[in-house]
C-alpha cells in the first residue's frame, strides 16, 4: 500500500508531536515538583513556628 | 492580560491554527511528485527549524540584555527560550531523519546543515547543563548570560564555517530566499501558516516556562530564608 | 603599558609555578603520549591511512590535552582565595585572562613539540615537509583552545564537576576551529604545498581566533566580579 511512503509521513508526524507531548510533559511533572517543594517549605515553617511558641 | 491566561490563549489558538494546517496539508495540497506523501513531513521540518532560529536568537539577545541591564527577567527569558528552542531542534532533527531514511535511504549523514544542527544542539544542552550545576541565582545568571552569548557567536561561525566543509542538504526553495518561482505557492502558504502555529506554541511554553523559572527561584529564596532562621 | 605590564606579570607567575611543580605539564603530556599509543591499537594503520588520519589524531590529542591544562587554570587560585586576592589587585581581570590564556597557550604549545616528534617516530611518519605554515596551524589552533578554554575555566571555576563539565563546554564551541587544523594539518603533513582553496581555512582560523579573543576580553568582567 506503500508507494507514497505513508508510513514515514506518519513518523514523521508522530515524532514531532511525541517529542512537544514529552516536553509538556516534563514542564507539568516540572510544576508538581514546585508545588510539592512549596509545601514542604511550608510544613517547615509551620513546624518552626510551633517550635518556637 | 494576566499571564497564565495569556499562555493558555496562545497554545489554543496554536493548537486550533494547527488543526487547520493540518487539514489543509494532508487533504487539500496533493503529493509531491517525485517524494510521494512523505515530503509533508517538510511542514513540520522547517517550521520547527524556523522556531528554533528565532528561539535562539531570542535567548541569545536576552543574555546579552542580562550583561548590560542586569535584570532577572532577561535570565528567565533567556532559559525558556534555550529548552523550547531545543525541543524544536529535536523535532527538526526526528522530522528531518525519518525522511532522510526514505529520500536519501539513511538516517543520518555527516552533511553541513546536519552536523550544524547537531553541534548547536550540544552546545544549547551544554548551557542547559550549566544552569543545573550553579546553585546561586545571581551567578546563575550571570554565568549562563556569557556562556549564551557565546554560544550565539560559536553557532554562527560553525554555521558558516561548515558550509565550507560539505553539503548534501536540499538547499533553500522559500521564495524570500531564492527569489520566487522554486516551491508551490499553495504550498509555501501552508508551511508560513504551521510556522505562525509553531510560533503561538512557542510562546506559551515560553511563557509557561519562564512562570517555572520565576516561582523555582522565590521557591529558592523562600528556602534559604527558612534555613537561615 | 600598564596593561602589558599586568598580562606579563600573570603569565609569568603561572609559568612559573608550572615549571617549579610541572603538575599539569606532565599530566597532560603523559596523557597524549597514552592516546597516541592507544590509536596504534585501536586501528593498526598502514602508514598511507596514518598520513589521511594524521592531522584528526593530533588534534584530538592535543584538544584532550589541552583540556588538562586549562581545567586546572582558575581552580588553582582558589585554595587560600587567591582569585579574589588577584581580583583585589590593581590587574584588571581583562589583563588576568590574558596573562592565563598565554601562560596556558605556552604550556599547550609546549606539549605539542613534544607530541609531534614522538608521533613522527611512532608512526614512521615525516612531518617537516611545510614547517612554517605546520607551525602557524599550531600556534592558530592553539590559541583557538586555550582562548576559548581559559574564559571558561573562569566561567566554570565554581562549578559541581566542573572537571567534567570544561570538556563538554568548551569543544561544541571548539569545533570550527578543530576542523580547519585538522584539515590543515592532514594536508601539510602530506607535503603538498596548499591549493588556493586550503587558504580559507587559514582566514578562518585566525578570523576565529580574533573574535573569541576579543568577546572574552568583552566578557570577562562580567564573569569575574558580576
Amino acid at each position: 500500500m506503500d508507494d507514497r511512503n505513508f508510513t514515514f509521513l506518519f513518523y514523521g508526524f508522530a515524532a514531532a508531536w511525541g517529542i512537544l507531548a514529552a516536553y509538556v510533559v516534563t514542564l507539568a511533572s516540572r510544576e508538581s515538583n514546585l508545588k510539592r517543594q512549596i509545601e514542604n517549605l511550608k510544613r517547615m515553617l509551620e513546624d518552626k513556628e510551633t517550635s518556637k511558641s | 492580560m494576566p499571564r497564565p491566561i495569556l499562555s493558555s490563549a496562545l497554545a489554543a489558538a496554536g493548537g486550533l491554527w494547527l488543526i487547520r494546517n493540518l487539514h489543509v496539508v494532508t487533504l487539500q495540497l496533493p503529493d509531491e511528485a517525485a517524494q510521494g506523501a512523505v515530503y509533508r513531513n517538510l511542514f513540520f521540518h522547517v517550521p520547527a527549524w524556523f522556531t528554533c532560529f528565532t528561539a535562539f536568537a531570542f535567548a541569545g539577545l536576552a543574555g546579552i540584555a542580562y550583561i548590560v541591564r542586569k535584570r532577572m527577567v532577561f535570565d528567565t527569558l533567556a532559559v525558556a527560550c534555550v529548552e523550547a528552542g531545543v525541543a524544536f531542534t529535536l523535532i527538526g532533527l526526528a522530522t528531518g531523519s525519518i525522511w532522510a531514511r526514505i529520500i536519501w535511504g539513511i538516517w543520518w549523514t555527516w552533511d553541513a546543515r546536519l552536523t550544524w544542527a547537531l553541534i548547536t544542539c550540544l552546545v544549547y544542552f551544554g548551557y542547559l547543563m550549566l544552569r543545573e550545576s550553579l546553585d546561586d541565582p545571581t551567578s546563575r545568571a550571570r554565568i549562563s548570560a556569557v556562556f549564551s552569548t557565546f554560544a550565539f557567536v560559536s553557532v554562527a561561525i560553525t554555521y558558516k564555517s561548515i558550509e565550507w566543509w560539505r553539503t548534501q542538504h536540499p538547499g533553500p526553495v522559500l521564495d524570500f530566499r531564492t527569489g520566487g518561482g522554486q516551491i508551490d505557492k499553495a504550498m509555501q502558504s501552508a508551511l508560513y501558516h504551521n510556522w505562525g502555529a509553531l510560533m503561538l506554541i512557542a510562546a506559551a511554553l515560553v511563557l509557561i516556562r519562564m512562570r517555572q523559572e520565576d516561582s523555582r527561584r522565590e521557591l529558592e529564596a523562600l528556602r534559604r530564608y527558612v534555613h537561615a532562621q | 603599558m600598564r596593561f602589558a605590564r599586568h598580562v606579563a606579570a600573570i603569565a609569568g607567575k603561572d609559568l612559573r609555578a608550572e615549571i617549579r611543580t610541572k603538575e599539569g605539564f606532565n599530566a597532560a603530556l603523559a596523557f597524549a603520549v597514552v592516546i597516541l599509543i592507544l590509536f596504534s591499537f585501536a586501528i593498526d594503520p598502514t602508514s598511507e591511512q596514518m598520513r589521511e588520519m594524521s592531522g584528526g589524531l593530533l588534534w584530538i590529542v592535543f584538544a584532550f590535552a589541552g583540556a588538562l591544562v586549562l581545567n586546572r587554570s582558575f581552580p588553582r587560585e582558589t585554595p587560600n582565595d587567591s582569585l579574589d586576592v588577584l581580583l583585589a589587585s590593581p590587574v584588571s581581570p581583562p589583563a588576568l585572562l590574558l596573562g592565563k590564556t598565554i601562560a596556558n597557550f605556552v604550556i599547550l604549545i609546549a606539549i605539542e613539540s613534544l607530541c609531534l616528534p614522538l608521533f613522527g617516530i611512532l608512526y614512521n611518519m615525516d612531518w617537516t615537509r611545510q614547517p612554517a605554515l605546520l607551525a602557524a596551524t599550531l600556534l592558530l589552533a592553539t590559541w583557538a583552545i586555550t582562548v576559548i578554554g581559559t574564559v571558561f575555566s573562569a566561567l566554570t571555576v565554581n562549578l559541581r564537576l566542573r572537571e567534567l563539565m570544561l570538556p563538554v563546554l568548551i569543544y561544541p564551541m571548539l569545533i570550527p576551529a578543530l576542523m580547519a587544523a585538522m584539515k590543515l594539518t592532514t594536508l601539510l603533513i602530506a607535503g603538498a604545498p596548499p591549493e588556493p582553496g586550503d587558504w580559507l581555512w587559514f582566514r578562518l582560523l585566525i578570523g576565529f581566533d580574533i573574535i573569541f579573543t576579543l568577546l572574552a576580553q568583552a566578557l570577562v568582567e562580567t564573569v569575574l566580579l558580576g
